[in-house]
Formats: C-alpha cells, sequence, structure tokens
C-alpha cells in the first residue's frame, strides 16, 4: 500500500468535511461580518437529529434525511433571530456575538452529552465494506460517496451564489452593505437566508459523519475550529477560498500526523490557525480587510 | 460531612476568585478578550505540580507556577499583539487548544490523559497544611493579596492607561504611549496570577489532567467575570460566588457524574447567554463589553 495515496486519500475526505463546514460559516460570515462559532453546533445538532430520527424513532432513511436537512436550516434561522439579531438589536459588538455563540456552542454540545451520553453514535445505514484500492491507497465506497456528496453541494453553492438572484444580493451585502441596501436589498432577510443556507450545509456535514465515522458530543467544537481553521488559511470573507483552505487543512493534518505522533493531530490545526492568524489572516486567497487594527 | 462541603466549596470559590479576577484586569479592565486564561491556569498548575514532584518546596513551585503562567501570558500577546477584537479572541483560543494538546501529548512531562496524581499539601515554612481548614486559610489570605494588588494596580495612573487603551487606543498612542508595552505588562501580571490560582487548585485537588484545562472550561471563567461585570473586581468576586452557587442546587437531584458535569456548563451558558441579553453590564459592572 502507497503511503502517499493513502496520505491523499484521507486528506481530500477530510477536507471535503471541513469545507462543508468552512462554506456554511464563511457565507454567514460574509454577510453578517462576526464569527457564528456555534456552527459547529448547527453540524453536531443536525447530526444526532439524524440519528434520534433514524436510529431510534425508525423513520426511512431518506425521509430522515430530508427532515434533517429542513432542521438544520431552521435550527440556524432559530439561532439567528433567537440570539444574534437580540444581541445586534442591543448594538453588541463582535466579541459579544462571539462570546455568545461560544456559549451556545458549549450549551448544545452539553445538551448532547445529558441526552445521549459521551459515547460514540453511529448512524450506520451503509455497510462499511472493505476498502476499494485506488492508486495504491484504500478508500471505502462511503468515503466516496462523501467525497460525491460534498462536491456536489459546494458546486451548486458556487452555482447559487454567482448564477441566482440571491445568490448574487448575499454577494452583494457581504461586499458592501449600505450600497446594497440602497439598491433595495434588505440586509436583515439575507442574514435570515445567509444563516439558512450556511447551517443546511452544516446539516449535510453532520449527516455525512454520523453515516461514516459516527457521532460524539464534542464534534461541534472540533468542527468548528477545523470549518474556521479552513476559511481562515484560505481568506474567511470569500466562500471558494474559504473551501480551497479547507482542503489545505485536511492534507496538511493528514500529512502532518504521518511525521508527529496522532495525538497531534487536532493540534495541528489549531497549530496553522494560529500561525495563520498571527502572519496571514487575511488568508492564502484572501484579501486583507479589517482584520489588523490600525 | 456539611462542613467540609462548605469548606470544599469554599477554597474552590477562592481559587476562582483569583482566577477572575486576573482574567477581569485584561477582559475588563483593558479590553482583552482572552480566552487563553484557562491555559495559563493549567500551566500554573502543571508547573507546580511538577516542581513540587521533584522535591523543591511548596513556595518555589508556587511562585514559578505565577512567574511561568506569566510568561506564557507576555508570549501570547506579544504574538498576537497586532490582532483585534474578535481575531484576538480566537487566537488565543487557539493557544489554549495547543496548550490542552501538549498537555495531553507530552507524555514523558505530563504523563498525558493519565494526569499527575499524589500532588503533595504545601508545607510553609515547617508548617504543614495537611487540612482543608488551614488550606482555606492559607488560600484566602493569597485571595485578599491578590485583591488588593489588583485593584492597586486599576486605581493607580497605570490603571489609568489600561481604562484609555480599552477606550481609545489611537488617542493614547496620540498622546506618545506605547500602548503594546502597556498590553505587555497587564496580560504578565494576568498570567501571574492566573497561574498561582492554577497552583492552588493542583495542590488542592492533589489531581490534575488535561481535561480540567480543556478549551470548554473558558465558559466558567467567562461567566463569572461577565455575570459580576466587566471591570469590576467587587462583581468578579459576587460572580463567582453565584456561579458557583447556583449548579449546586443539582446536588438536589440525584444525577450521575456525566450529567452533573455536563449540566453544569449548560447552566453556565444559559446564564452567559442571558446576561448577554438581558443585562449586558452584569451585576456590578460600569461599562459595556465591547
Amino acid at each position: 500500500m502507497s503511503l502517499l495515496a493513502q496520505l491523499t486519500i484521507n486528506g481530500i475526505i477530510a477536507g471535503s468535511i471541513y469545507a462543508l463546514v468552512a462554506a456554511g460559516f464563511s457565507l454567514i460570515y460574509g454577510t453578517n461580518k462576526f464569527m457564528h462559532f456555534a456552527h459547529g453546533a448547527s453540524v453536531a445538532v443536525s447530526g444526532y437529529f439524524l440519528f434520534t430520527l433514524f436510529k431510534i424513532l425508525g423513520v426511512n432513511f431518506y425521509f430522515s434525511i430530508l427532515i434533517t436537512l429542513f432542521f438544520s436550516g431552521l435550527f440556524g434561522f432559530l439561532l439567528y433571530r433567537g440570539v444574534y439579531l437580540p444581541l445586534q438589536k442591543k448594538n453588541a459588538s463582535n466579541v459579544i456575538l462571539l462570546v455568545a455563540s461560544i456559549a451556545v456552542l458549549i450549551f448544545f454540545e452539553n445538551l448532547i452529552q445529558v441526552l445521549f451520553g459521551a459515547d460514540v453514535k453511529s448512524v450506520g445505514f451503509f455497510e462499511i465494506k472493505e476498502g476499494i484500492n485506488l492508486f495504491g491507497g484504500s478508500i471505502t465506497e462511503v468515503q466516496i460517496f462523501i467525497f460525491g456528496v460534498s462536491l456536489f453541494f459546494l458546486i451548486s453553492l458556487n452555482f447559487f451564489m454567482k448564477k441566482t438572484k440571491l445568490g448574487k444580493s448575499m454577494r452583494a451585502v457581504a461586499d458592501n452593505k449600505e450600497l446594497a441596501s440602497i439598491w433595495g436589498i434588505n440586509p436583515r432577510r439575507i442574514a435570515d437566508y445567509s444563516f439558512i443556507l450556511g447551517s443546511f450545509l452544516a446539516g449535510i456535514a453532520g449527516i455525512l459523519i454520523g453515516i461514516e465515522q459516527g457521532l460524539s458530543p464534542g464534534m461541534g467544537t472540533i468542527l468548528i475550529i477545523k470549518g474556521f481553521t479552513g476559511a481562515i488559511i484560505g481568506g474567511i470573507a470569500s466562500v471558494p477560498a474559504a473551501v480551497l483552505g479547507s482542503y489545505v487543512l485536511g492534507f496538511a493534518e493528514n500529512f502532518g500526523v504521518a511525521l508527529l505522533p496522532s495525538g497531534y493531530k487536532d493540534a495541528i490545526g489549531f497549530l496553522i490557525l494560529f500561525l495563520f492568524l498571527l502572519f496571514k489572516p487575511e488568508g492564502l486567497f484572501g484579501i486583507r480587510k479589517g482584520v489588523k487594527d490600525v | 460531612m456539611f462542613e467540609a462541603y462548605i469548606l470544599n466549596l469554599l477554597i474552590l470559590i477562592g481559587i476562582y476568585i483569583i482566577l477572575g479576577v486576573s482574567l477581569n484586569l485584561v477582559l475588563g479592565f483593558t479590553g482583552l478578550i482572552n480566552l487563553g486564561h484557562i491555559a495559563l491556569f493549567g500551566i500554573g498548575a502543571y508547573t507546580s505540580a511538577l516542581l513540587a514532584g521533584i522535591g523543591l518546596p511548596f513556595f518555589v513551585a508556587f511562585f514559578a507556577a505565577g512567574l511561568i503562567s506569566g510568561l506564557f501570558g507576555f508570549a501570547l500577546i506579544f504574538a498576537t499583539r497586532k490582532l483585534k477584537g474578535d481575531y484576538f479572541a480566537l487566537a488565543t483560543l487557539g493557544f489554549a487548544f495547543v496548550t490542552y494538546s501538549l498537555m495531553l501529548n507530552l507524555q514523558e512531562l505530563t504523563r498525558g490523559p493519565l494526569g499527575i496524581a499524589g500532588i503533595s499539601k504545601p508545607s510553609i515554612f515547617g508548617l504543614a497544611l495537611t487540612n482543608n481548614i488551614s488550606y482555606f486559610v492559607f488560600v484566602y489570605l493569597v485571595v485578599v493579596l491578590t485583591v488588593i494588588a489588583i485593584y492597586s494596580i486599576v486605581k493607580s495612573p497605570f490603571g489609568k492607561l489600561l481604562h484609555a487603551a480599552r477606550n481609545d487606543e489611537i488617542g493614547l498612542r496620540v498622546l506618545g504611549k506605547n500602548t503594546n508595552k502597556i498590553k505587555f505588562k497587564v496580560m504578565a501580571v494576568s498570567g501571574f496570577f492566573a497561574g498561582i490560582a492554577g497552583s492552588l487548585f493542583a495542590h488542592y485537588i492533589s489531581f490534575i489532567d488535561p481535561s480540567s484545562f480543556y478549551i470548554t472550561e473558558i465558559i466558567l471563567i467567562l461567566s463569572i467575570v461577565i455575570v459580576g461585570g466587566i471591570a469590576s473586581i467587587q462583581g468578579t468576586i459576587a460572580g463567582t460566588i453565584l456561579i458557583f452557587l447556583i449548579p449546586e442546587i443539582l446536588r438536589f437531584f440525584d444525577l450521575p457524574s456525566g450529567v452533573l458535569g455536563a449540566s453544569r456548563q449548560i447552566i453556565y451558558a444559559v446564564i452567559l447567554i442571558g446576561i448577554l441579553l438581558y443585562k449586558p453590564r452584569g451585576l456590578f459592572g460600569r461599562i459595556d463589553l465591547e
């Protein structure tokens, strides 16, 4: 088995999940200009929602997925309307919104632990078969499925942002809120849609993780940090840049583990995050805007 | 039994008052949202436990914990000095996670997930603090000294500079003050007190492992500071007492220990969100968090 091929495959699969999280996070950041750290909660809650429907209540798998996707969008919408919008109406700064979003993340992480326990839960619809040989590396059918689904939604997202009226409005608000509202775009409506769409993408990530790796209460915190790191590596204000950055992170982690003990896998992401924040906060493909003081 | 329970609660409250006021010094008085404070606490705990473990006297371990954490506080702000607001906050969160990960993985030094057990009870000039009453007296001695120290810092001319750095950093620079230097000093001081709080914690619990210093534990200290009120020392003291007493209600329900810890965090998160939404200045705060 070729190590290089295997690490590349692992990097792509990890990157596919991070990219979905980062795309939603970056979409919300772009239109709202604050860091929705509770985006990790959207991923975790969606995964556990699917688990409850399919595994506990025995609902049909495809129908469960449909309801879960609807739920994840609604969840994001409710977070925006229930927590962020009231705070924004009181002129809360970005830092307060960040603190509130961390509190929301920790709230759901612990709620999940109380309701479902600390052990790993698997949705387990697909049988995990032995991997297929690909350039000397091994890849399972579920992993190919994950890559395909992720790629499909990321391409659709790109199409949506570039070609549809709503997508263009979102980009307009992200670029210049005042100017967009002069042209008759309602920024609050756009904020609603960005939370719904971003959380929908988080829901897909949650479902894919539930199918392949299994769910655990702390997954939201870890994933938002991965998604956020991917977004920072690429450039937080641009969705395609955030997606590319996530793949970079997926590769960096998997190749890094080949050099360092595997316990450092999550720390590699953080270290990269830290270094990027310090030396290249605008990201590899992004623009330098409002990151540093003076 | 009941006495032991109250004493235990009071000792923990004392340790967290030190941790809370030291965070408030940077978060409230200076306006730096340092989410890495939990890591500075952990670094202090590990430093003290390891030094006491190789047979150094408690006082040496105690002060070394403060100094090492202070040094890390300085290094953290030095590295992140150019980042603003939310970016600074997330960089400090990254620092906290890397620290946690090192505690977990540098097994030769920290024994990794097994943690360090059997940390000695302190002995000061031959006086051993073996029971909880003497430890309680010692902790509150440190609490009083810490509160006096931080109070004098914020009331001093330097404290006025902190206030000015938070409200109008550019204005202060125009006056020829080096605002970075101010931030360096304040983070080092804050780190020092977080470190000695860590030392007190390690020698009290007598067992530490990385999970006590995981990033989500920051919610407890954040709640203490924000509930008490930004830039208010008496607020932080009241906040600590309140934040420690409220979850005690859970003891009336017979919860398994895994659920108990999670339920506590749920309570902190709800309190924190509630305060931000409905009483953003907390109990005693005079200014808003920015």
